[in-house]
């Protein structure tokens, strides 16, 4: 698993208002929070966390495998290029109102240099038990086989609690945010969760808007063995009056997919394709969960 | 967000992509003191597509038909929208029409360049024509002679073509824009090249860091600027929108995800929303999780502002702050006010019990169930 009790994560914004916050509760869950990034503030600490003005300067004192990025949108590029040139090759970006575009130059460097981004505008990965990366409200959260991605942020809290109840534990929660160009897609993820051997059944969490669910869907009929369910929010959402783009309508359509691409309709139609049960309320995504873990038990029997 | 063209090609021009020379009339009578010899093209300013086919884009010969056309493009509205402006350019013959755009693809991750021989009016029914160039590292210029040999040019045209897509990125790039589009990038008979139409559509996300952008779309009727957190540290955000359906249930919820599926389920048990508040917004970086009573407050006032409102239904969820905190704002909010419609809360977490029985005193049920809550509120509004 990429990320364990052993992962040492330092917290880019330390000092700003998400980060103050949540930086404690990291390290409160167990987490190995090793040192805070602010420009200005070295030399202090929050709540025992050492600060120091960049994270090679942090780099210097202390090592570290993750950031965990709460600086304003604007300078999120800034502070992930900051990361990577110092070395760290896993990034957690929460902050929401990126501009795509600096994910987009951001993207290009991480893929150079092997970094994973999760993000931006997400309450990042929680593997239960072990690590808190982010905003999850570690409390509705237990250890288990159950891996979730979502494209959601409180809904995605909800789906855990729902398994949870349930007694379905989580393995890992990922959500890689509802922005048009996430740092990492729901497919890396479903492939991260199929090589995982603590992974048994994977659950996704979609949204309307966007090409994320029908892609997923296609990855999942043809590289995914584990069994998925999958949930998406939206369904009766009214319809915004769309400012018909030629350019957008014209990218679907080569892309294969059809002009109502983004619709619940849309991705219902291609979970179904793909042999998907789909859950219609947070509360079956748990009765489904176990019904395919009981179909596998048996297949195994 | 769109811009209107003239706001378009006002960037086009700055960058040195050809426009035509143009003027912009607020009233018929400008068109007495019109600059640009006829036959002119008066085309109207909205931001919504499909303008020719809706009668918003005439070709006039004289003063008289100018007028005329401009009266009646004035009075025209394309899908709801009214123009303040009609933008007016001479005719221009056009030997060919390409093509072009650039706009962000969320599959690859990337800009995706697309241009295509046969542009005009109908280009999406000639799809088979349109050729695209995923721009993978960071741009230069051979991305662009990729994508216009892809497209069949020859000779002068590669260059030509390929310069204009290159001014393209570099405003697609210097504006932070989701798509830049050309239709038609008219070509005439001795190859000259001239965007007779542009559409640009900004990011919202980064209109915090563009002032021109966010100047332009400040002058459009009808147009609010969306939310943007990137701009003003420290400054909490304290825009909450109520969106408006047709119902009875006012919903809170903290979170877009969370809201969908709450009205998602709302229908399933056959209830129907009347209006609901996002309260969440726990990403932004200067609304640190202690907010949340305010915003519930604030959600609180909008929701109740509906008078169509017959029952609420709160649903908070996985919030920094105790449950007992959220009861305690609301219980606080609801205590000098009568006839409120009745509020069912769903809370889950830390210190719930004493949520519930703070709640309880002032007559709100609370359960952690959202399968209860809702099926309760929907009673509720029937009552």
């Amino acid at each position: 698993m990429l990320f364990t009790s052993d992962s040492k994560v330092i917290v880019q914004g330390i000092k700003e208002p998400l980060g103050s916050v949540y930086a404690p509760l990291m390290r409160d869950y167990g987490t190995q929070v090793v040192a805070g990034v602010s420009p200005g503030y070295a030399g202090e600490s929050l709540d025992g966390i050492p600060v120091f003005d960049m994270v090679e300067q942090a780099l210097a004192t202390v090592a570290a495998d993750v950031s965990v990025i709460f600086v304003p949108p604007y300078e999120v590029l800034d502070a992930a290029l900051e990361a990577i040139a110092a070395g760290i090759r896993q990034l957690i970006l929460i902050t929401e109102g990126v501009p795509p575009l600096d994910i987009v130059h951001l993207l290009r460097k991480a893929e150079a240099t092997e970094t994973l981004v999760v993000g931006p505008s997400c309450p990042g990965v929680i593997v239960p038990g072990k690590i808190l990366l982010g905003t999850h409200p570690a409390a509705l959260y237990q250890p288990g086989t159950v891996g979730v991605v979502s494209r959601s942020g409180s809904l995605t809290y909800e789906v855990a609690h729902e398994l949870t109840q349930a007694g379905l534990g989580q393995s890992l929660v990922v959500s890689i945010g509802g922005d048009r160009i996430p740092g990492s897609s729901f497919q890396q993820w479903l492939q991260i969760l199929e090589e995982d051997d603590g992974t048994d059944v994977i659950v996704l969490v979609g949204e309307i808007g966007g090409d994320s669910e029908e892609a997923a869907a296609q990855y999942i009929a043809e590289q995914i063995d584990k069994p998925v369910i999958a949930y998406i929010a939206g369904r009766t959402t009214p319809k915004g009056q769309a400012i018909g783009h030629a350019g957008a309508i014209i990218a679907a359509r080569m892309a294969g997919m059809g002009a109502e691409v983004g619709t619940a309709e849309s991705k219902l139609a291609a979970f179904k394709r793909a042999k998907i049960p789909v859950a219609s309320s947070p509360w079956q995504i748990p009765e489904l969960v176990l019904q395919v873990m009981q179909a596998e038990q048996a297949q195994q029997a | 967000m769109d811009l209107l063209e003239y706001q378009a090609k006002e960037l086009f021009s700055q960058i040195g992509i050809p426009v035509l020379p143009s003027q912009r009339i607020t009233h018929p009578r400008d068109l007495k003191g019109l600059k640009i010899s006829y036959p002119v093209v008066l085309k109207s300013q909205v931001r919504t597509g499909g303008r020719g086919k809706a009668g918003g884009i005439k070709f006039v010969e004289n003063t008289i038909d100018a007028v005329a056309a401009a009266q009646a493009i004035f009075h025209l509205p394309i899908m709801g929208c009214y123009p303040e402006v009609l933008l007016a350019e001479a005719k221009y013959n056009a030997d060919r029409e390409f093509y072009l755009a650039i706009l962000l693809d969320s599959s690859t991750r990337r800009p995706l360049m697309l241009g295509s021989r046969q542009g005009g009016v109908d280009v999406e029914s000639k799809l088979e024509h349109m050729q695209q160039v995923v721009v993978d590292q960071e741009f230069s210029s051979f991305y662009a002679r990729r994508l216009a040999l892809k497209m069949g040019l020859e000779g002068e045209l590669i260059q030509s073509v390929s310069s204009v897509l290159e001014k393209m990125y570099n405003l697609f790039v210097q504006q932070d824009l989701d798509l830049i589009e050309i239709n038609p990038l008219a070509v005439s008979t001795t190859g000259e090249l001239m965007a007779l139409d542009g559409r640009v559509v900004a990011d919202d996300a980064a209109l915090g860091r563009r002032s021109n952008i966010a100047a332009f779309i400040a002058t459009i009727p009808d147009t609010a600027l969306p939310n943007v957190t990137g701009n003003e540290k420290g400054k909490l955000t304290s825009d909450l929108k109520r969106v408006q359906l047709e119902g009875n249930i006012g919903v809170l919820c903290n979170g877009a995800g969370l809201m969908m599926a709450t009205l998602d389920l709302i229908h399933s048990a056959k209830g129907k929303t009347a209006s609901f508040v996002d309260i969440g917004g726990e990403y932004r970086h200067n609304c640190p999780p202690e907010t949340l009573q305010e915003r519930l407050q604030q959600g609180l006032d909008l929701i109740l502002a509906d008078k169509t409102v017959k029952a609420v239904l709160v649903n908070v969820l996985g919030s920094v702050i105790s449950c007992r905190q959220v009861a305690e704002g609301m219980t606080f909010y609801l205590r000098n006010r009568k006839n409120t419609p009745p509020i069912v809360v769903r809370l889950v977490g830390d210190r719930i019990e004493q949520a519930a029985d703070l709640l309880a005193k002032s007559k709100i049920p609370m359960t952690d169930s959202l399968e209860d809550a809702i099926a309760k509120t929907v009673i509720l509004a029937q009552v």
